[in-house]
């Protein structure tokens, strides 16, 4: 009995030391988190004291109103939402039929397929930047909204795929085939039966696009000339020069442009942590 | 019979939209891309139509152009500095993290945020931060580890560093994230019969965790050596390539070409150089992402 005691005692002792350190060391890794919230939260003569305060003294909201109320910004959220979403639907309509594809069918060419994806994940966007402007110019789509969507689903597609594959390529086949005795042709055994069963992914599939198009900062700046046209990743750039050294706003614009994205990192984490390991890594 | 060429219809329908589309958006500009840095292709041949074939030349003056030569290196530096500091760090908090212990995951997942959070805030947050007047200055002369506030953006000799630390806290959690998984698929009973046998804490990790995590190991490094090496938005917001080329990277090079002076052909030219380096790393990605296949 002593000795069970005296073992249970060591392991928890054990697991606190394990925690203290966790904690102290996420404590700086997570400080510049902290620090763009509470900075964002100053009034203009707290930002600019010689000494830094940790928490702020009187906290104010002005800085969001004075952001919320601002018709460049708002327009630059609605634009971040288009683009987002647009990048969305595009990707998930292409990625999602077609890792249940190259799950559940054989056909000739499937392994080459897979490798391609493989790879046009790992392509810098800098390498196609050049050349896609051109071809949007010929095509005219420079200037709309569809240049940044259908650039940013290049990079969700892949990334979808190979999160998906492997879950769907788990399904047990038995499932369609029940699916089909009760009626279903293969499409709609697809639409009835596989993907409720593995909605899981297919959210995580969804996060990671809209995170994918909300995040693009590249595509905006090069392919759309007009200031009316570019999200919030484009625009915070020129509150640098709007605001001059006056952080508190800037941060407040940086919170508000997190905002979506930490919303669906709150909801989904745990797939969001999944979905990271399996898109990067597996085939 | 049928039912496999009614097998192979499917499958094609299911996949050939998504793959033509990644044809059509990556593949034609990929190709396209080698045919602009073979070209004298700027704004102006482009839009009166005279355009030519200037064989290498593009390649000639970009390799000769000391600017591009600095950023060549620069990309180098900084790609070699962040994979040190990520993996090392991100390899630490793996092992801390596989241990069993209150708020292990929680923590965990939380620390993840870095990684997806909008790279264009990341890197206002740490100019701000990294600012003379900045907490960074403020915390270290306050610890008395420096007297006068050091100019980490705008000095040439800092600016690197600066953007090295700001990439390092992005990546830290996706090379933990990748090491800890690779952890957690060790059986426990090989520790168990180490332990047995009398291995040490040290023995244990250089004897068992590190060669069954080869694999692991090897796959984080070539996927961060592919992610590093095309930045482009953290600097790109944080310092512009600047001061005075200290920054300069390819991306940032090629976008300046091409989108800045208007050189098309010189901008695909370097972006192709970029595209070689990455080409070689994925080819040794790919060889090892095929052997894990053959051993499933």
């Amino acid at each position: 009995m002593n000795r069970l005691s005296r073992f249970m005692y060591k392991k928890k002792n054990r697991s606190a030391v394990y925690t203290i350190i966790a904690v102290l060391i996420a404590i700086p890794l997570l400080f510049p988190l902290y620090w763009v919230i509470i900075s964002s939260l100053k009034g203009d003569a707290e930002i600019f004291r010689k000494i830094p305060t940790f928490f702020p003294k009187k906290s104010v909201v002005e800085t969001y109103v004075s952001q919320l109320t601002n018709p460049d910004t708002l327009r630059a959220i609605k634009n971040s939402f288009i683009i987002a979403s647009g990048s969305t639907v595009l990707s998930m309509l292409l990625s999602v039929p077609c890792a249940y594809g190259l799950a559940r069918f054989r056909f000739r060419g499937k392994k080459v397929m897979i490798m391609t994806f493989l790879v046009t994940q790992m392509l810098p966007s800098s390498l196609i930047l050049t050349p896609l402007y051109l071809i949007f110019n010929k095509v005219h789509i420079l200037n709309t909204y569809l240049a940044p969507i259908i650039s940013t689903a290049t990079i969700s597609i892949p990334f979808v795929i190979l999160v998906l594959r492997p879950i769907f390529a788990s399904l047990p086949k038995e499932l369609e085939e029940a699916g089909r005795i009760d009626g279903c042709n293969r499409f709609t055994a697809f639409f009835h039966v596989i993907l409720p069963i593995s909605k899981n992914g297919t959210v995580t599939g969804l996060a990671f696009c809209f995170i994918y198009g909300w995040n693009d900062l590249m595509y905006s700046i090069t392919f759309n000339m007009k200031e009316t046209l570019r999200p919030m990743t484009a625009t915070i750039y020129n509150y640098m020069d709007l605001y001059g050294m006056k952080w508190n706003y800037i941060m407040a614009y940086g919170v508000l442009v997190s905002l979506p994205v930490l919303i669906l990192f709150i909801i989904l984490q745990k797939y969001i942590v999944e979905g990271l390991v399996s898109g990067s890594v597996k085939g | 019979m049928n039912d496999r060429m009614r097998e192979k219809r499917m499958g094609y329908i299911f996949s050939v939209p998504a793959f033509a589309f990644m044809i059509a958006v990556i593949g034609f500009p990929v190709i396209y891309n080698w045919y602009i840095s073979f070209t004298n292709m700027t704004s102006r041949t482009f839009n009166s139509g005279t355009i030519s074939f200037s064989g290498i030349e593009n390649y000639i003056t970009v390799l000769t152009d000391p600017d591009f030569q600095t950023a060549f290196i620069n990309t180098l530096v900084y790609t070699v500095c962040c994979l040190i500091f990520q993996f090392s760090i991100g390899f630490a908090l793996a092992l801390l993290f596989n241990q069993k212990f209150r708020l292990a995951k929680p923590l965990r997942g939380f620390l993840v945020i870095s990684w997806i959070m909008p790279m264009t805030v990341v890197a206002l947050m740490f100019k701000y931060m990294f600012s003379d007047s900045g907490i960074i200055n403020y915390l270290l002369q306050q610890l008395h580890i420096i007297r006068e506030p050091i100019e980490w953006l705008t000095s040439t000799k800092m600016a690197m560093p600066s953007v090295i630390i700001t990439n390092s806290w992005v990546g830290i959690p996706f090379n933990m994230l990748l090491l800890a998984t690779g952890l957690s698929n060790i059986p426990a009973d090989v520790y168990e019969s180490a332990m047995i046998d009398g291995a040490n804490g040290i023995k244990r990790f250089f004897y068992i965790t590190l060669p069954l995590l080869k694999q692991s190991i090897l796959a984080v490094l070539v996927l961060g050596f592919v992610y590093t090496f095309k930045v482009f938005d953290l600097v790109y917001v944080m310092t512009g390539g600047g001061p005075i080329n200290a920054t300069e990277v390819l991306s940032t090079y090629s976008y300046r070409e091409s989108f800045q002076y208007f050189n098309f052909g010189t901008g695909a030219a370097s972006a192709n150089v970029l595209f070689v380096c990455l080409f070689l790393v994925g080819l040794i990605y790919v060889k090892l992402i095929g052997k894990e296949d053959e051993n499933e």
